[in-house]
């Protein structure tokens, strides 16, 4: 598909990654490590899409990838239906770092009237959008207090108020929780879910599975270079081979000769998951012991079981 | 160009910041009121030792900050990782390598303002002379200063802040012992061709830095002969020509570099 072509289809699209190779050198008569190999990947606009994967599984080369800060040996990145990671198109890109960093003798303000000069903002919008967002991350008030004493999770702040200052339409966040208490995870979320809300598209690499859970709508799972799931949360954790049976009432006589794939998930015996070539016999037994049914439904994984299954059926190695 | 400012200016404050810049400055000024004690220093000479040895001390401030400073941005800034978040920002990464070579320029020509002053100072106080043509030889100095910080920059894309270092002062000594060492060994290894052949390139290639050092001329009142506009011209030119190269050289390598 010619270039043109691709960008037009993609104007739903604000991030599309295809076949992206990248490996590292390890020194000199040592072989390379492969930290991508044929990467997909494609955000579209308005989602929230977590990447996922094991250390060392490629998402923070593949972010970085995104951002211009590496250059891939192969493979094609569309932004915003342009091919190609340049300055201009980060304009419109917010980046969190994994475990930001930043000159410690600036203060936040200072910190943020820097990067805001570096991307061409106005004094006046720099000033007004410093104070607005270190509200926001909860440091107005240690605005104008150097960072040399700052703890990880006040850094992690400052990191997500450096990446909101340009108002970007897409965020890309290495790991934004990472540091902070149950309190800061907890304003983490509710702020991605209020830019969420904004029509912010965000990506973002996280290892809190409930995180991504609660927050996305899709997710990517990278393992050793490749993206080997992705999809809608729906989509993907819904089992296609398992049935839940909710009960209103659980069963007052015995019910022996249940199959053998049910299995109860609860303790009060109100929730029962069974394979759906039994799920006729097991409705009939459940009947006839004088449980009340109340729903049946195809069951939905949790994240993290469906991480393990894919993952953890092709080993934990990391790298190549 | 708001954004190759912005990078100038961090270079600066990271300097203010940086014990080591005050702790140069502070030696070669106390070094500086102190040639007055040197056994050597007789009547009537004076007035050149003084400017001689001033000068001199100069050239090794102004060089050491211009190859501390050139070698340690990058690797610095990488090694603290604060480069993730400058370079996702929307900035060229020719902005960045510029801006900060401008910014080691400007610390280096705010020092040498410095110890012009407090050697003009020192010179009217004790001399009752003053002596702007001072300036001429600070001028240079800061010349060779430029060249030096972007070959160390240069080598910074690659190397640690110490092999950097290494490499500029190796610069610094084939650069001024070219004119005669490298002459000789281009001419008359005539049994030897390889070593005929890289002193050749060396000789050819690399800047006669020696061509820079007006200092003892300027420290004798220039009797021996004038240091004019054409040679102050000729010798800007040298400088910015090799000092674009190894930028060019270096912002290419540099835009390159994975991160």
């Amino acid at each position: 598909m010619s270039r043109r072509a691709r960008g037009d289809e993609g104007m739903d699209t604000v991030l599309r990654v295809e076949e992206l190779y990248k490996d590292y050198s390890t020194g000199w008569r040592k072989p390379p490590r492969t930290a991508l190999s044929g990467l997909n990947l494609e955000v579209p606009k308005g989602s929230v899409i977590g990447l996922l994967g094991p250390n060392g599984a490629g998402k923070t080369t593949t972010l970085k990838c995104i951002m211009g800060l590496i250059r891939p040996q192969d493979g094609r990145i569309w932004l915003f239906g342009e091919e190609g990671v340049d300055a201009r198109k980060r304009r419109s890109i917010g980046f969190l770092p994994e475990q930001p960093y930043f000159d410690l003798y600036l203060s936040p303000r200072k910190l943020l009237a820097y990067y805001g000069r570096l991307a061409g903002m106005h004094p006046s919008d720099i000033k007004a959008k410093t104070s607005y967002l270190l509200n926001l991350v909860g440091m107005g008030e240690e605005a104008d207090l150097t960072m040399d004493k700052y703890s990880k999770g006040m850094l992690q702040r400052i990191g997500l108020a450096q990446s909101l200052l340009t108002e970007p339409e897409f965020l890309v966040l290495d790991e934004p929780s990472s540091g902070l208490d149950p309190l800061g995870k907890m304003q983490v979320r509710d702020l991605l879910e209020s830019l969420k809300g904004g029509g912010t598209t965000i990506l973002f690499s996280s290892h809190q599975l409930s995180e991504i859970e609660e927050i996305c709508d899709g997710v990517a799972i990278i393992h050793q270079g490749q993206n080997i799931a992705s999809g809608g949360l729906d989509e993907l954790l819904r089992s296609r081979d398992e049935s839940e049976i909710m009960l209103e009432k659980a069963p007052v006589a015995p019910h022996e000769g249940l199959p053998a794939s049910a299995s109860w998930t609860d303790a009060a015996q109100t929730r029962l998951v069974v394979d759906k070539s039994d799920l006729n016999q097991t409705l009939r037994i459940l009947t006839g012991s004088g449980a009340v049914i109340s729903e049946v439904r195809q069951r939905r994984m949790t994240l993290e079981e469906y991480f393990l299954e894919k993952v953890g059926s092709r080993g934990w190695e990391v790298g190549q | 160009m708001r954004a190759v400012g912005a990078f100038a200016w961090s270079v600066v404050q990271d300097a203010l910041h940086r014990k080591v810049f005050y702790a140069i400055l502070a030696f070669t000024v106390i070094l500086m009121l102190l040639i007055p004690l040197l056994p050597s220093a007789e009547v009537g000479v004076q007035i050149d030792l003084l400017r001689e040895a001033a000068l001199g001390l100069t050239s090794i401030m102004a060089f050491l900050l211009a190859v501390i400073l050139g070698s340690t941005i990058i690797p610095g800034e990488l090694g603290r990782r604060t480069l993730y978040n400058t370079l996702s920002k929307p900035v060229q990464r020719w902005q960045y390598y510029l801006g900060k070579y401008v910014g080691i320029v400007l610390v280096v020509a705010v020092s040498l303002l410095f110890t012009f002053v407090v050697l003009i100072l020192f010179v009217l106080i004790r001399f009752s002379l003053f002596n702007p043509g001072l300036a001429k030889a600070l001028f240079t100095i800061m010349l060779e200063a430029m060249v030096l910080a972007s070959i160390a920059m240069l080598a910074s894309v690659y190397y640690s802040p110490l092999v950097c270092i290494l490499l500029a002062g190796l610069f610094y000594v084939v650069c001024h012992v070219k004119g005669d060492f490298l002459y000789r060994g281009m001419t008359d290894a005539a049994n030897n061709p390889l070593l005929r052949a890289l002193s050749g390139i060396g000789y050819y290639l690399l800047p006669n830095l020696e061509r820079l050092n007006i200092n003892e001329t300027i420290a004798h009142g220039e009797r021996a002969f004038r240091v004019g506009p054409v040679e102050m011209l000729l010798l800007s030119a040298v400088a910015m020509t090799f000092t674009a190269i190894f930028l060019l050289l270096g912002s290419y390598l540099f835009s390159w570099m994975d991160l």
